[in-house]
């Protein structure tokens, strides 16, 4: 032979022996990860007691079952197969295991399922010559007490999970579902059948006429019962059995086109396969009520990556039913891709292993009933694999040895028997066979379904996973939260704006400043995260200005991002909370900004709501008419009307195209007459003209400036242009032309401003005509505790010159006050007044200049003038 | 200090995945191991040696190759020339411990002692084969010892 010596070394005497010792060896490790996960999830030492302990009941029970079973096997047969138990054994193992992860008390009756399943598998070794043969001979009455005791559940038929259909029987809190029993009495009936018939077999027909109408029955039985997962295996199973048997390809042709046609039919005649199909084919519309199952599944394939988050680090628990229906998403969250590869390997290694036996059966019936039994495990391992990771709609069966259930351990288990007793057969004579084609075209098919599957897993964990796992509606989100120290917002000054408090695993968000919550957000585990929260989330979450190293360590470690870090913001609290209460009563927002730098010394919006008390008053919240959620600052885009006007009679001076006024005031825009804000002064020059907003005087302004003059000047101030701050804002880009710059010129036509776009145009004046780039977020304070820049700003750029932007200035200076200031009003879309108010400091010695910016919806120049000022006085020090 | 049960965690990950893959190497390992061994038997299964004699002329030849093809083309283990016989006629294979004939779709039959072919049969000592026109006689040498394939413990 030829083996390399120092392999040949290494192969034991008995392969299954070594083998459940490796599986054992991978369980202890699972088990070991999973008693140490608490201490590592909350980073600390946490006492002995504190760690997870019950699960060794579950591994000790598995050494002690399968290494017995194993020993026995050995002995009465021993020329069985010495791969399946093995393999079987781990998939149990790992299942079990898992499960108690997940639940304890379904630990607990899954070890007492699998110490039962051993027993009984062990006792029946005893009629080991006598259990093929008694199955074959009384298969009718088989199949038939099968399909009696499923009947029985119209009328005992429970759930214990209490909701779902009736599909079990049983009292006392032991429950049995027949159907699954049903599946392998099919397989033997069929088995049986076809075996006596194939000296017979000249045409199709008569193969599928008796076999037919009992497969029917049960598949009746099973619509009924609206138990479509296991129909679909019995389809399954039924096909490949005919297909062997027959050796025909139209069969699979035919099995094909019936199971869409069923599909079609069952999409638009019963309501709960139309639900499936729909979540399956589009779960993003409606991923928190019908396809609340997959996406969150998904999320977690997602949230498990290549390697997994590690045993017992992981939320597999957010999924609904992840012990049963959903233990594969589980698995895969903790194991990762590398597990997911790895689990479907071994139950694709099972179901080859059992074609391999089917192919050296000692009769037509064992080999039959070995290909039944492979597709047994393989269809409904496909199916409930499929519908975990998107590739078929969901159906309700279990994977065979790994799922929560003891009908499905037991089952699994007579399964493994059976198969374990072909092997034993058929080892030394295999019976001829006219055609072993379907048998490996049944094997390519369904290892390239397993392959499929486990690149389907792949694309949702690694290629999508990062969207994933930043949707809103991923609660790992808000549990890793928990977990994770998230950054502190900190005000100019360095003083609390929100916080953490609390150990790890119980972290909460302190809002310091909660009324500030349409400025700063929240961040809730179940609304998510808004505002600055939400703007500068992965600072505070620790996932960005991290070193690379870190963030993988952290990763890898904890399956977590590092803690987060601090950000200073420019805002100053005394004056932020000042304008808030400025604004009290009002519907509208405030920004004070720093003119010579941008920074935004105080944002305010009415009306606004308490972080603190999010959770009680959302409902209000979210249906208040007056949108207290929003930010007006920034999300807010308002008609700028006539207070552009200074800018606009500044580009036609600076240009030299300014004209005569024509002496019109009011202008018709779409039939309705605009007028000025206020009679303008009686000189009715231009100056006079700008400040009272007259519409009339702005087109002519906008006509004499032209399309590109008044496009360049719109670009030049910004309005184009989203404010480059942390927060969420509508988006702004040029048009392509203003074909009619006398009316754009109004600023009542569609064009829309945000408070903050305009804090930035004011500032020219107040800023010898340098427009400053916006900033709210000044540092972020790295894990070394030292503060670094949070961007790099640019330079402001000269849109007026120094001696325009101080004429101007001069020109709108106020009487009693060192401020320049202009006032307009302006018509929403639905008729809606607006007020704006802008003003800024003169320039005064070494004093750093402020500008100030108010919105008023439905209220008058007057309130926002007096908001503004005393604002922007007791930002200046007067 | 509470780092370090994060790194043994990962340590045993680690070994987990180790475990869960060599596992799976080990079957793989293990199944290379019975498909070597399974050719390795192939090779070393002997055929009985089949002796042909046909009837008109007495010509005899001996096989000790698992297939003989017989018919009137050249590359036929025995060329037989006679108009009766198609190019490629009819197949003696050794498997599953027997020889076995076959009809390759020849125009004129072939025949078991006297009843047509229309299913590969297994073929007994002094059975008596016809090929369209032409008769042989067929005598299967018993082995010295048949070598049973080894199983894996």
């Amino acid at each position: 032979m030829n083996i390399p010596r120092p392999l040949r070394r290494l192969l034991p005497a008995s392969v299954s022996a070594s083998l459940l010792r490796l599986a054992a060896a991978f369980l202890g490790l699972f088990a070991l990860a999973l008693t140490l996960s608490p201490a590592v999830r909350q980073r600390s030492l946490l006492p002995l007691a504190e760690l997870r302990w019950a699960h060794w009941l579950g591994v000790a029970v598995w050494v002690l079952a399968l290494f017995w079973l194993d020993r026995r096997t050995r002995e009465k047969l021993p020329n069985r197969d010495p791969f399946i138990i093995p393999v079987a054994g781990l998939l149990a193992g790992w299942g079990l295991l898992t499960i108690w992860r997940l639940t304890f008390e379904f630990g607990l009756r899954q070890t007492a399922w699998l110490a039962v399943s051993c027993a009984l598998f062990v006792a029946a070794l005893r009629y080991r010559e006598r259990i093929l043969p008694t199955l074959r001979r009384y298969k009718y009455v088989w199949l038939l007490a099968g399909l009696l005791i499923t009947a029985l559940t119209f009328f005992f038929g429970t759930n214990p999970s209490g909701i779902g259909p009736d599909l079990w029987l049983g009292c006392c809190g032991l429950y049995f579902q027949p159907s699954e029993l049903l599946k392998l009495l099919l397989i033997i009936y069929l088995s049986a059948y076809l075996a006596d018939r194939q000296p017979l077999m000249s045409g199709l027909l008569p193969l599928l006429a008796p076999t037919a109408v009992m497969t029917g029955a049960v598949l009746l039985l099973l619509m009924v019962q609206r138990d479509l997962g296991t129909a679909w295996v019995f389809i399954f199973i039924y096909t490949i059995l005919i297909y062997i048997a027959a050796g025909k390809r139209r069969v699979l042709l035919a099995s094909a086109l019936v199971l869409v046609l069923a599909m079609i039919a069952g999409y638009e005649l019963v309501g709960l396969v139309h639900a499936r199909i729909d979540s399956w084919l589009n779960p993003w519309l409606d991923p928190t009520n019908r396809s609340y199952q997959i996406v969150q599944a998904l999320m977690a394939i997602a949230a498990g990556g290549l390697f997994g988050r590690g045993p017992g680090m992981g939320s597999p628990g957010f999924v609904p039913v992840a012990h049963s229906d959903f233990i594969y998403t589980s698995i895969v969250e903790e194991t990762g891709l590398l597990g997911a590869i790895a689990l479907l390997s071994l139950i694709a290694f099972l179901v080859v292993r059992a074609l391999r036996i089917s192919l050296h059966a000692r009769d037509a019936y064992q080999r039959y009933l070995a290909i039944g039994l492979a597709a047994y495990i393989s269809s409904q391992s496909l199916l409930i694999i499929g519908g975990n990771i998107r590739m078929l709609p969901l159906t309700g069966v279990t994977l065979p040895f790994v799922s929560y259930g003891g009908s499905s351990m037991l089952i699994s288990f007579f399964a493994l028997l059976l198969l374990t007793l072909v092997s034993h057969d058929g080892v030394h004579r295999s019976a001829p066979m006219l055609n072993s084609k379907p048998t490996l075209i049944i094997a390519g098919l369904l290892l390239g379904a397993f392959a499929l599957a486990a690149l389907i897993t792949g694309w949702w964990g690694v290629v999508r996973g990062p969207d994933l796992l930043t949707r809103p509606d991923n609660a790992r989100r808000g549990q890793s939260d928990r977990y994770v120290w998230r950054g502190a917002l900190l005000d100019m000054e360095l003083q609390l704006l929100s916080s953490t408090t609390g150990g790890a695993g119980q972290y909460t968000r302190a809002y310091v400043q909660s009324s500030l919550g349409n400025i700063l957000g929240y961040s809730h585990a179940q609304f998510g995260q808004s505002g600055l929260e939400d703007g500068l989330d992965p600072i505070l979450r620790g996932e960005e200005r991290q070193p690379a190293w870190g963030l993988w360590l952290s990763h890898i470690l904890y399956g977590q991002p590092s803690p987060g870090l601090d950000v200073q913001l420019s805002l100053d609290t005394q004056l932020t909370l000042h304008s808030l209460q400025a604004l009290q009563g009002q519907r509208g927002a405030l920004v004070l900004m720093d003119a010579s730098t941008g920074e935004v010394r105080a944002m305010a919006s009415q009306p606004g709501f308490s972080a603190a008390t999010l959770s009680q008053e959302w409902p209000a919240l979210l249906s208040n008419q007056d949108s207290p959620l929003m930010n007006r600052a920034v999300q807010g885009a308002y008609a700028p009307a006539g207070i552009l006007g200074p800018w606009l009679l500044a580009a036609a001076r600076s240009q030299s195209v300014l004209p005569e006024p024509s002496g019109e005031t009011s202008y018709t825009l779409n039939e309705r007459t605009l007028e000025c804000s206020r009679q303008p002064d009686a000189a009715r020059d231009w100056d006079a003209l700008v400040q009272a907003a007259c519409p009339g005087a702005l087109a002519q302004l906008g006509l004499a400036l032209g399309e590109t003059g008044l496009l360049d000047l719109y670009n030049a101030l910004g309005l184009y242009s989203t404010p480059a701050v942390p927060l969420t804002q509508p988006s702004f880009s040029a048009p392509a032309s203003l074909p009619r710059p006398g009316e754009a010129a109004t600023g009542q036509a569609g064009m829309r401003v945000t408070l903050l776009q305009m804090a930035r145009v004011a500032a020219t004046l107040s800023n010898g005509g340098l427009l400053p780039e916006a900033q709210l977020a000044l540092a972020v304070k790295d894990a070394n505790g030292e503060w670094h820049p949070y961007a790099e700003v640019a330079e402001p750029k000269a849109v007026l010159s120094s001696v325009a932007a101080f004429s101007l200035a001069q020109k709108l200076a106020a009487s009693d006050q060192p401020i320049w200031e202009m006032e307009a009003y302006a018509r929403g879309d639905n008729d809606q007044r607006y007020a704006w108010y802008l003003a800024g400091s003169l320039s005064r010695g070494n004093q750093a200049p402020h500008v100030v910016v108010v919105l008023l919806e439905g209220g008058t120049t007057a309130q926002a003038r007096s908001i503004g000022r005393e604002v922007l006085l007791s930002a200046l020090g007067e | 200090m509470a780092d370090l049960t994060a790194y043994i965690l990962l340590g045993l990950r680690a070994l987990m995945a180790v475990a869960l893959y060599g596992f799976l190497a080990w079957c793989f390992l293990t199944l290379w191991r019975e498909l070597n061994q399974q050719a390795s038997n192939l090779a070393r299964q002997r055929v009985p040696a089949l002796l042909i004699t046909q009837e008109a002329g007495g010509e005899q030849l001996r096989f000790a190759t698992p297939e003989v093809t017989l018919g009137r083309h050249p590359s036929c283990e025995w060329m037989l020339n006679d108009d009766t016989v198609s190019s490629r006629h009819a197949r003696l294979v050794f498997h599953h411990d027997h020889w076995w004939l076959e009809d390759l779709g020849s125009r004129n039959g072939t025949f078991l002692n006297g009843d047509a072919l229309r299913a590969p049969v297994v073929l007994t000592n002094q059975d008596r084969i016809r090929c369209g026109q032409v008769s042989f006689a067929l005598q299967i040498e018993a082995l010295p010892q048949t070598t049973q394939a080894q199983e894996l413990p």
